[in-house]
């Protein structure tokens, strides 16, 4: 719950910059559709209809937020939870563990790359409760609660449900 | 009876004692994610989808059931101790049963939310056998114009009528389209919005979509603005009704599977209508009024739970027999049915009888496993809620790693997860719902199909739809749906 019960005493510009980055998905998607062939067959339609039908009625949603942004802001919009100000460096700490993750994945393998995420994010969701990140002993901590939660993951995808994950090493257990 | 032998012939199947374990796990793990905070059923089944490489249809359909009313069980312990619903089905519990557990009665309000639950549950899964066969029979003489029309009514059900905003609803929606283009175009083999990238030949999957805009989203938005944020725990105790409570409690359970079944099969989407009817009209009746936002009434917990589970257990009707998703996780299932290369819809009771039949019959069992987990074993899934939240959030992370790489074996998936969470963190902040986008993308491109099929059998000609009785009712009934609250609006302000 927030603190300050006033809602959204902030102006409107988050909001039109969410209808401003609907109008360009739905200029992307037209400029895509001009593209694909019209070829329709016995349908009346062919492939390039429904990109046609998508980019307007998003470009028509896009107007149409754009317009309540201006206009007083969003209609009916329910206060968001949570605090009013964005933690950044919290949020920084969990989105490189998360893009980490997707960079090493395939060279540090499943259990070790996704240890590390973990470490990374739980460190940030720790500075955004406002407790310290903690110093060498905290982190060694919780990399061997990742590769604790990660291992049996990971045998478990591997080993019983066949899933294909990467591995450090060959052997199968890494 | 036939549908007796059937059903029989089900229970045979899903009595084997490995499908047995798979209901088994699923039960189990359904209700401690819907205990959890952050992980709902249809993430859950999502993160899991690859596992039907794997799995033989029967016994991972048994499972990813047992996940989804797992969930339900597990959401309502939630929504009585913490206040913080883990599902929205469970929100309307959390009005009176965190009031109810304030004052002492945690015991109560749990034994009512699981008895009716199970009570609900297995009424609606006779209701389910019962139902089933008689709509698909009726479902095989549908043509692609009513199908293409009931995709369309689901579509504005879930945008325009759930949420707050038609608008938002609708942006979401298309958005959920949007990403349902990309790839390989079904009739002629075009390829839409690839940009050239191998990666996305294929189409977005959804475990990707779902598990970024709802898990790692939630990962984030939890960094971000819910650090500061107080949880506050009720005291648990003995899960126990009294006498009176029971007979308070019997009228609630049936009045919210009544209202909760219908609402379930029709593509109306999801359990927050027919919960806040059965709080409403619990309200209404209650001869204890005075309970009702101070010391918590039973009837506001029994009434609203039995209505989730029905409503829930009633989205399998329009899943299997006419292969349109209600809800998020009955698209997920949708999508897993795809992987096997199963058409969900009317001749699956035909080509896939036994999957089927196995299925409703693990229904029965699940709901009789799901009693046994949340009455006596209550104390056990509520050590769950002790582990700290920025350990539990980081952990989904791995999990949600485990679904989208173990799909494609793709790190592009990775970032493009990023990129979606990103998405759902916005989506959240302002407030568009996302259940419409997950249905969007799912149903998109078999919408599209349906439509030039049906444009086909018109030879070009848009006047299929309304030439054919059945499609034109439900084009009318997709009008009524978009303008009756704008009307009742103008009314009341003119």
């Amino acid at each position: 719950m927030s603190q300050t019960p006033t809602p959204l005493p902030q102006p409107a510009w988050p909001e039109v910059f969410i209808g401003v980055g609907v109008l360009a998905l739905a200029a992307f998607l037209a400029w895509g559709a001009s593209g694909i062939s019209s070829e329709a067959g016995y349908a009346g339609v062919g492939p390039n209809f429904l990109p046609w039908a998508v980019s307007a009625a998003l470009a028509a949603c896009g107007v149409g937020l754009l317009w309540e942004a201006r206009t007083g802001g969003y209609r009916d919009r329910e206060p968001p939870s949570g605090a009013e100000k964005a933690d950044w460096p919290a949020f920084v700490w969990v989105s490189v563990g998360v893009l980490a993750n997707a960079a090493l994945i395939t060279t540090l393998g499943f259990i070790v790359s996704c240890a590390l995420c973990f470490v990374l994010a739980v460190r940030g969701l720790r500075v955004a409760e406002g407790k310290p990140g903690g110093g060498l002993h905290q982190t060694v901590k919780d990399a061997m609660v990742g590769l604790l939660i990660a291992a049996p993951v990971y045998w478990l995808f591997t080993k019983i449900l066949a899933v294909n994950l990467p591995g450090l090493t060959a052997t199968g257990w890494l | 009876m036939d549908t007796w032998n059937l059903l029989l012939g089900g229970f045979a199947t899903a009595a084997t004692p490995i499908n047995l374990l798979w209901a088994f796990v699923g039960c189990a793990l359904g209700t401690a994610i819907g205990v959890l905070p952050g992980l709902g059923p249809a993430v859950t089944v999502a993160m899991l989808l690859p596992i039907t490489s794997q799995v033989e249809p029967t016994a991972s359909m048994i499972f990813f059931c047992g996940i989804y009313y797992g969930a339900m069980y597990g959401g309502s312990t939630t929504s009585i101790l913490l206040n913080t619903p883990g599902e929205t089905g469970t929100m309307v519990t959390a009005l009176e049963g965190f009031k109810m557990a304030k004052s002492g009665r945690a015991g109560a309000a749990l034994a009512t939310s699981a008895i009716g639950s199970f009570v609900a549950g297995t009424i609606a899964t006779v209701l389910v056998t019962l139902a089933a066969p008689l709509m698909a029979s009726f479902a095989v003489k549908l043509g692609p114009p009513e199908y293409f029309c009931l995709m369309l009514l689901a579509f504005t059900t879930v945008s325009a009528v759930l949420g707050q905003s038609t608008l938002r609803g609708m942006t979401a929606l298309f958005l959920g389209l949007a990403m349902g283009l990309i790839g390989i175009d079904q009739i002629t083999g075009q390829v839409r919005y690839a940009g050239g990238l191998p990666e996305l030949m294929d189409g977005v999957e959804v475990v990707l979509v779902a598990v970024g805009l709802f898990a790692v989203a939630e990962a984030l938005y939890n960094a971000l603005y819910e650090g500061h944020s107080p949880t506050e725990m009720n005291k648990m105790n003995k899960a126990h009704m009294t006498r009176s409570e029971w007979k308070r409690s019997w009228p609630a359970w049936m009045r919210g599977t009544l209202i909760g079944f219908p609402f379930g099969t029709i593509p109306a989407g999801g359990t927050e209508i027919p919960t806040f009817l059965s709080y409403a009209t619990e309200r209404k009746l209650s001869k204890h009024q005075e309970e009702f936002g101070t010391t918590g009434a039973i009837e506001g917990v029994a009434g609203p739970e039995a209505a989730n589970n029905a409503a829930v257990t009633a989205t399998l009707v329009p899943l299997l027999t006419l292969g349109i998703p209600t809800s998020v996780t009955a698209a997920i299932l949708l999508n897993a049915f795809q992987n096997y290369g199963i058409n969900a819809g009317p001749q699956l009771f035909q080509t896939s009888s036994s999957l089927v039949w196995a299925l409703i019959a693990s229904l029965y069992i699940g709901n009789v496993m799901l009693l046994v987990l949340n009455l006596p074993m209550v104390g056990l899934w509520v050590k769950l809620l002790k582990i700290p939240k920025a350990q539990l959030y980081a952990g989904i992370l791995i999990f949600a790693t485990v679904g989208v790489y173990g799909m494609r074996q793709s790190a592009f998936d990775l970032y493009l997860m990023y990129g979606l969470a990103l998405v759902g963190l916005i989506m959240r902040r302002y407030d568009f719902p996302i259940a419409p986008v997950i249905v969007g993308l799912i149903l998109g491109p078999l919408a599209e199909a349906q439509l030039r099929n049906a444009l086909s059998i018109g030879s070009g000609s848009w006047v299929v739809f309304v030439e054919r009785p059945m499609s034109l009712s439900l084009l009318v009934l997709v009008l009524l749906v978009l303008l009756t609250p704008r009307l009742l609006a103008w009314h009341r302000r003119a």
